[in-house]
This record gives C-alpha cells, structure tokens and sequence, in this order.
C-alpha cells in the first residue's frame, strides 16, 4: 500500500517511515498542506496519514479540498487533538479513521492493516485469527482448516467482529451492519446468530461483555 | 452593608428637620412677641373704654361680674368706684403703665391708666396664664403643619433617592445575573453619565479578562500538542528498536514502560488543567451516561481482556445533563483505576441507576481495596497508596480520581467511596442530579 504522511513533526515522520517500510508500506512523506494537496494531485496514494496541526493550513481544510478530488484516498487522521468534538469534526469532514497523539504502534498498524482490507489491491482478503480463518472474498469460513458452513448473516456477523479484533461492538452496531435500514428484526436475533455461531465456532471464540456487546480477541 | 438610599434619605431629613426646627424656634418667638403685643393692645383699650364709663357717675363700689381672664378696678379720688368681682379692693397698682403682679391666688399683667384731669385711676389686668396659653395655640397651630410634613417629606425623599438610584440598582441586577462565564461587555446605552465610567472600566476588565481565559485555554491545547507530539515520536522510535532488537530486552521494556508512564503523567496533568473549575466552563448537553460508559468500555476493553478482568455494565439509558467530554475522562479514569488496582482474572462492574432526580454510576473492583481511613486522601493530589495496597509496578501518578473530583464538581456531583459488592475492592459511587438549576451553578461558579 502506498502511504502519503502528512506530518510536519520530522522526527515523528522518520520513525513512522522507518515502521512502515518494515511493514512493507511505501511512503512518501510531506510537511505542509499545500504539499500534500500538490502530492496527491500528481500521484494519488492509497492512503493518507493526516495530522491536523500543519504550519501552512488547517488539517480539516485539506480533508475538505482531498474529498474534492474523483478518487478520494482514505484518510487516516493523525492528530494531538484528542477531545470527542475533534474526532467527530474529523470523521464529519471525511476522515475515515481517527487516531489521538500519543498512539500505540501496534494500534496504529492494526487499523492501517484494516484500512488497506479496504482498499482491496492487496492480495489477501484473509483475517485469521487463532484457529478461525475468514476470506471476505470468498465467504469462506474454517476452524482449524476445516471448512464450517455459515448463514450470510451469521458471516457478516462474524466477518464485523474479526475486523476489529480487541473492539466491542454492541448489538446496535451489529445490527445496523446486519440489517438494512426499516428491516423487520426480531429483539434477540443478534443474540441468536451468536448462538448459532459459537455452536459451530469454539465456543469461547466470541466473547460477551455483559451490557456492552460482543468481541474477538485479537490472539 | 453601607446603603446610599439610606445614608441619602437620613441626611437629607436630617436637615430639613434642623433647618425647620430653627425656623419654627425663630417664628415662635417672634410670634409671641406678636401676640404679646397684641393682647398688650387689648389691655389698654379695655382700661380706656372702662374710665370712660366711670365719668358717667355709676353706683359707688360696684362689683361687676367677668370671666375669670380678666379683672379690673377703678377708682375716683382715692376712692374704689368700681372693680370686677375677682379684683381686691384696695388698689393693685399705683403706677400708670405695663407691670406683672399677683393677686387672687394668680400672677396678671396689669395695664394702669389715670384720666388727664388726675380723678379716675384705671387697672386693667389679664391671667398671664391664660394669656400665655392662648398665645401657644396661636403659634402651635401654624408651626404644628411643618412637623406633621415631616414624615411625609421622608417619605417622599425615599422614593425620589430610589428613583435616583435606580440606574446603579440596574447595573447591580444586571452582574448578579450574569452566567460566572458571560465576559461581553455591559451595553452602554441608557447609562447615566456617572455611571458611564464604572461601565466603561469594567468593560475594559471584562474584555481583559476574556483574553487572558483566551489565552490560557489556548496555552493548554497548544501545550497538549507541543507535548503529545514528541511523546509520540518518541513512542515510535522504541517501536522501532523493540523491533530490530531481540525480543524481551528486560532494559527495552523499562523503557517502554518509563515513556508510557511519561506519557499517562502527561495526559493526566492536561486533563488536571483543562478540567480544573477555574478554567474550565462546562458545555452542557443531555447525555446518556449509559451510552458513555458503554463507550468507554468498547474502547478501553482491550486492557481488561489482557489482564483476563470479568468486565460487565449494568443499568440501561439514563439521561442527565453533562459536559461531554469531561464525562468521559471521568469514566475512563474510574475503569483505568479499576484494572489497573484489579489483579488478573478478577472483577469490574460498572453500574448505571436511573432514579427520579438523580443518575448514579457505580464503578466496583474486586481488588485490594482502600482503608477507610484513606478515603478522603484518596482524591488528593499526585497521593498514591503504599505498594501494599496494589501490586508493584503499577503505573499511576495519582491525579486520577483528583480530575474526577473535578468533574464530579463541574456537574455538582456528589462522590460516595465505600466497599465494592466483591469480595474485596473499591466501589466509587458518584450521583449526578437530573435537574440542575443554573442559577445555583453558576453561583457556584462565583464562588470558585
């Protein structure tokens, strides 16, 4: 994948060069806003790294000007402002994640790695984790290499909760991604695909957080 | 407290009640003299018209009857010719003219008067006392109206002083009200020019005042992100070397754990800044403290599946009225402080209670626990317990639970520290109430 890093911190810039380049990501790295516009101009990169605090021009302007573009890249935002306001601000103005200052590493590799899923140049469309496999191209799903038949619902259930291993999701969240819009559902049909699911997948793969949702862990 | 209506309207009669009194002791003697005069005048006609009648020869040594203000003698040659019945008969006086004498049990003023041929010798005499009385009257009637006006001019004065004041009570009533982070200025219009200055110089504060806040809100943001930029930096680059060096370095994970203390310290000391209620003016919205804590979980879950922590959320939507941002900072600290304290494999609960007035959240672990003695120290600034109360190497720098006294004050909230439902561990309880009155909060806020 290729990465544009818009990040006027150098020091942070050549750190975040050096763990992409072993990740196997190719970057190219900017200073200013009005770099980054020029850069993605020329040579569309899959991905951008945003920080917000640039000397030239806000970071949320540059979202802006980025979306005016025909192929829009995804955007990761980058940012030392951590506050709920500016993350919905980011996310409003077409961020596609959202990441605060200081960050983990491995967080942050973990939702580039889910970004580039997205962008579906790379290869592989498969998520393992432990002994369950999941191709999202294929709908294919096997425990221990053992191929498990799956209803659509049951996969796409199943498929949300791999993306984001570690995260909880809560039954609203599933059921919108389950769910069409105006859809009859019955109060308890998330719980029973996890049923169904943890039947047929070992039976501590998804975990219930008790009043907040389900999860799967990221080993 | 000193008032201006009051000092004015004491003052103010004060005055005109000695300016009165002076002017009423001036009438009073000059009027005394007046009808002294006058009465004087009465005396004489009387003796007058008297010896007239005696020339007309009446019976000798008569006594006529009178009220009992006046008396009279006269005499012809010596000899009485005729007197009232309350004078003696020897005569009063010997002398012609104005004098005070005593006689029948009373003191007179007597008025002599003797004919030009010599014969005929006139008393006339009135009571002083009743003299001295009628004359009273006389003055007491017209100085007794100024007295009676007298509290009606107080109260007159009362209310043109209020009137007088009242743009100064409106400029009062109109700070009273004001919301403790309102800083625009006081609208000019309509203000009296004595009062045009004090307007305008505490405009001038107002507008100070409303930089400096300025200035310091920005001082915590643009510190917040002079700060978190290197810490990240320097995050990545041990990222790097944890990378290229053989895993497990025992001096590499000091490291890590030396900058993510660093890092915490950092976080913590803004949070400390940005929610102390000196600087920090809450943005109310109706919140589901049900859904934030959800959140909170969702996003701090990962923490609690490493240490293998039983995490569970009880309760279901409870609306109250909060500054968003500072909740959560409130929540995610009590969760930080229950895993960080709860040993691997135990239990966190977090608790939502909607009641008629009031959202309580209840954060338990079943940790070691806090001796009651150290409930209050607890929320204490950068206090931390001794290494036996949790395990060693556990990151804190004690500024946790003081930021969410913070915030529990922000939202008048009240904290309850007490055992948790496990068999050991904490259980924070903070009730938020449902309605909160402005007024009083901002009040409060004054007070800060």
């Amino acid at each position: 994948m290729r990465i544009l890093l818009v990040e006027d911190d150098l020091s942070l810039a050549d750190g975040l060069r050096t763990a992409f380049r072993r990740e196997g990501f190719t970057t190219n790295h900017v200073t200013s806003g009005n770099q980054a516009l020029e850069a993605i101009r020329t040579d569309t990169p899959e991905l951008v790294i945003l920080d917000l605090g640039l000397p030239d021009m806000d970071g949320l302007d540059v979202l802006q000007q980025l979306h005016e573009h025909k192929n829009p890249p995804l955007v990761l935002v980058l940012t030392a402002r951590n506050t709920t306001e500016d993350k919905v601000t980011g996310l409003d103005h077409g961020a596609d994640d959202y990441l605060a200052k200081p960050f983990e590493m491995t967080e942050l590799l973990a939702r580039l790695r889910a970004l580039d899923r997205r962008t579906n140049t790379t290869q592989t469309t498969m998520i393992t984790i432990g002994s369950v496999a999941l191709d999202a191209t294929t709908h294919e799903v096997s425990v221990n290499d053992r191929v498990i038949e799956l209803t659509r619902r049951e996969f796409m259930l199943l498929k949300s909760l791999m993306e984001t291993p570690g995260r909880i999701l809560s039954r609203e969240q599933l059921e919108t991604r389950l769910y069409g819009w105006g859809e009859e559902l019955a109060s308890n049909s998330i719980e029973v695909h996890i049923h169904n699911l943890r039947k047929k997948l070992s039976a501590n793969f998804i975990k219930t957080v008790r009043g907040v949702g389900y999860t799967v862990g990221k080993a | 407290m000193r008032s201006i209506r009051g000092f004015l309207v004491a003052a103010l009669l004060a005055t005109i009640t000695l300016t009165i009194f002076l002017a009423a002791l001036h009438g009073y003697r000059s009027s005394m003299l007046e009808v002294q005069g006058l009465l004087d005048a009465e005396l004489t006609a009387h003796a007058h018209l008297l010896s007239a009648g005696a020339t007309g020869q009446p019976p000798i040594n008569a006594v006529a009857g009178l009220n009992g203000r006046h008396a009279f003698q006269v005499f012809r040659d010596g000899a009485l010719l005729w007197r009232s019945d309350n004078a003696p008969d020897t005569p009063i006086v010997n002398r012609d003219g104005f004098q005070n004498h005593n006689f029948g049990g009373h003191r007179w003023r007597t008025y002599t008067w003797t004919s030009e041929d010599g014969e005929v010798q006139t008393t006339a005499a009135e009571r002083i006392d009743i003299r001295n009385a009628l004359a009273e009257n006389i003055i007491t009637e017209s100085v007794l109206p100024v007295v009676v006006a007298l509290p009606l001019a107080g109260l007159l004065i009362w209310f043109i002083v209020g009137y007088g004041l009242s743009p100064l009570r409106h400029l009062a009533n109109h700070l009273r009200r004001r919301r403790a982070d309102d800083l625009s200025p006081i609208p000019t219009r309509q203000q009296p020019v004595e009062l045009m200055q004090v307007v305008n110089s505490t405009n001038g504060l107002l507008q100070r005042l409303e930089a400096l806040f300025e200035r310091e809100h920005r001082f915590a943001s643009d510190a917040a992100h002079e700060l978190r930029t290197p810490i990240a930096a320097l995050k990545v680059h041990l990222h790097n070397i944890r990378c290229s060096l053989p895993d497990g370095d025992p001096e590499l994970i000091k490291l890590v754990a030396a900058v993510d203390r660093m890092g915490k310290l950092v976080e913590q000391i803004l949070a400390l800044y940005r929610t102390s209620p000196d600087h920090y003016f809450a943005q109310l919205s109706e919140l589901d403290l049900h859904q934030l804590v959800q959140e909170s979980i969702a996003t701090m879950y990962p923490e609690f599946d490493h240490s293998d922590i039983q995490l569970e959320l009880i309760g279901d939507t409870a609306f109250l009225s909060g500054d968003r941002p500072a909740l959560e900072t409130l929540i995610n600290n009590l969760l930080d402080n229950a895993c960080k304290y709860t040993p691997s494999g135990g239990n966190v609960r977090a608790v939502v209670t909607d009641k008629p007035h009031s959202v309580t959240l209840r954060i338990e672990d079943s940790g070691p626990g806090v001796p009651e003695n150290r409930y209050q120290r607890i929320f204490d600034r950068f206090y931390r317990l001794d290494g036996d109360y949790h395990e060693p190497g556990i990151i804190g720098c004690g500024l946790g639970l003081a930021i969410v006294q913070h915030i529990a004050d922000l939202h008048c909230a009240s904290i309850v520290v007490g055992k948790s439902s496990f068999e050991s561990g904490l259980a924070i309880t903070i009730t938020f109430p449902r309605h909160r009155n402005h007024n009083s909060d901002s009040a409060r806020q004054n007070n800060v």
